[in-house]
């Protein structure tokens, strides 16, 4: 091992020359061309959907769903206007941001400390525990959320956000605790010694030492419960009615009607990405940093 | 860990999961084995809906659907994830830019980029997909009901839609590849290829396990995309297990929820049959690590 290791150095620098002089320069300039081809065109039907909806979104009405399509047109903000003014379009967005924000704070409270739990003890209770969440993360959703429909509407918290939120809250659980868990399992169990050593109980160790070192990945995991409540449709669809409708429910609903409103919902659908991209380019380095250090060791 | 400190960590995330997860489940099961409507208790008929459900035409091609857009899913995003999440790692500068357009159609509500997905190939609405398709080659493609056309769309669209987290999750495995490694491989004339092959993908494989475990559980609840792409899923044969389910036993006019709930049942059976293997592997390591 040692060996290899002080050698290699020279043997790569040596490696790197005879390589440069026995092939040509151009070689590795032909495969960056194709391979950059091939980033871009992928970038471009990533990006593809997203784009035509900007534009239809953005076209007069009485063009904007034509056959065969138009691409040169004068912008218009008018959907935008109708949105705000013919729907309850504030309210639906006010209703998501919500049911986001409630059910990430408390999958976070309640999931750091199983998480910790969890990654702390080895043993079969353990295992157990995490296979279950496992097998949670893969149920059918319809098999829960039906009979919280006629659970929720017996409580008489049915369409409400807070029902929606805490729905979420479970259903996210599981994914939550192994985030964290792989997360905490990166953090050398000496720590927790040394802190239990100078008198701190778990919980206290929990609070003042793991949760400060746990920042990157309690914000990773932070970002994707917040991302899935944001994007629920099912559970949203079946849990509300129309007092605590979320947009992607709104959106769809739209889909079925005439142009006008077809148009709305595609301005729908721009308002509500836009924030959501923003924090995908922010947080990207986030989240590629926390995925490499927590949830690929599941 | 004391059991004590334990049990009192895990406590409230086990409750809110035992209150909101298993005790639904647990309904579902009972209602199973009911002839039920929401709001009213139902009556017990022993088999009768399990015996219906499996019997039932609709329901096999319902499962056959589902279990190859899962096998054909999951294997075009372990590959392409792979491919594209290699070409991303070697970016210096372009590197944020191009992970952020990537992360696009992640962060979109699933059922919202797959509407926007649909007027890309809808007739009706001006598709520009459709238009170039028919300009280039003449073909008028019915995509919407046509049975394998239809397919192809709903497994572009979702690959399009998965395709960010494994490609995300695969990079991140990528770079926990210990350089020396890659080194070695080079000093001793390995190619390029052979150096993925024999080199990089084993070194990776808990990552690809990882990806391909996490895309079969998402690629076998497949709905949300379905209600933009597949307005006539049920005519041509193109409903997935969870959308069945919906219209069966959620859909105004039947409201069949034993029947329902039992083909929750069956899939949950099919879920853990389809992650044994995954099942028993986690449980061998996830009791030895710490």
């Amino acid at each position: 091992m040692t060996t290899t290791q002080s050698v290699t150095p020279t043997l790569t620098e040596g490696l790197q020359a005879t390589q440069q002089v026995r092939r040509p320069p151009s070689r590795r300039r032909r495969f960056w061309i194709v391979a950059g081809l091939f980033l871009f065109i992928t970038c471009l039907m990533m990006l593809s959907p997203f784009i035509w909806t900007a534009m239809s979104v953005t076209k007069p009405t009485n063009v904007a769903f034509v056959n065969p399509p138009v691409f040169v047109y004068t912008p218009t903000l008018q959907a935008f206007v109708d949105l705000w003014q013919t729907t309850y379009f504030a309210q639906y967005l006010v209703n998501t941001l919500i049911v986001a924000v409630i059910s990430t704070v408390i999958a976070l409270i309640i999931g750091i400390p199983a998480a910790y739990a969890l990654a702390r003890t080895p043993g079969y209770i353990s295992a157990l525990l995490l296979i279950l969440a496992l097998i949670f993360r893969a149920l059918p959703r319809f098999a829960v959320v039906l009979p919280m429909y006629e659970i929720s509407q017996q409580l008489g918290i049915y369409d409400t956000t807070y029902a929606l939120a805490i729905a979420l809250v479970a259903i996210n659980q599981p994914f939550t605790i192994w985030l964290l868990r792989n997360f905490f399992a990166e953090i050398p169990v000496d720590l927790d010694e040394a802190a239990m050593i100078d008198g701190c109980t778990r919980i206290s160790t929990l609070r003042k030492v793991m949760i400060p070192l746990m920042g990157p990945g309690i914000l990773t995991a932070g970002i994707f419960v917040f991302l899935f409540a944001f994007q629920e449709y099912l559970t949203a669809a079946i849990l509300t009615d129309t007092a605590s409708k979320t947009v992607p429910v709104f959106i769809t609903t739209q889909l079925g009607q005439t142009l006008p409103m077809l148009q709305q919902a595609g301005a729908a659908a721009m308002l509500l990405t836009l924030p959501v991209i923003g924090i995908a380019f922010v947080a990207q380095k986030y989240l590629v940093a926390g995925l490499a250090s927590g949830a690929v060791k599941g | 860990m004391r059991k004590r400190e334990f049990a009192l960590l895990v406590a409230p995330s086990m409750i809110v999961m035992l209150g909101l997860l298993v005790i639904p489940l647990y309904r579902t099961m009972v209602w199973s084995f009911q002839q039920v409507e929401y709001g009213s208790p139902g009556e017990f008929i022993g088999l009768e809906n399990y015996t219906a459900a499996l019997t039932d035409p609709r329901f096999h091609r319902a499962v056959l659907f589902t279990i190859g857009l899962t096998l054909i899913v999951t294997a075009a995003l372990v590959v392409l994830g792979y491919i594209i999440a290699t070409l991303i790692n070697q970016l210096g500068r372009w590197r944020p830019v191009v992970l952020g357009i990537m992360l696009v159609s992640y962060v979109l509500p699933n059922v919202v980029g797959a509407a926007a997905f649909s007027w890309l190939f809808d007739t009706n609405f001006g598709g520009v997909a459709n238009y170039l398709i028919s300009s280039l080659t003449g073909a008028e493609i019915l995509w919407f009901t046509d049975v394998w056309p239809n397919r192809i769309m709903i497994i572009l669209d979702t690959v399009w839609h998965l395709l960010p987290f494994a490609m995300l999750i695969i990079l991140a495995g990528l770079q926990g590849v210990p350089n020396e490694i890659l080194e070695a491989a080079k000093i001793d004339g390995v190619s390029s290829l052979k150096s993925h092959l024999y080199v990089i993908i084993p070194t990776i494989r808990g990552v690809l396990f990882f990806v391909t475990l996490i895309s079969i559980m998402d690629v076998l609840r497949t709905f949300d995309q379905l209600i933009p792409l597949a307005p006539q899923a049920v005519e041509i044969g193109n409903e997935s297990i969870m959308l069945y389910i919906y219209n069966i036993a959620f859909r105004e006019g039947s409201e069949q929820l034993g029947l329902g709930s039992a083909i929750s049942v069956l899939t949950i059976l099919l879920i853990l049959t389809m992650l044994f293997p995954f099942i028993r592997d986690t449980f061998r390591e996830s009791k030895v690590a710490r």
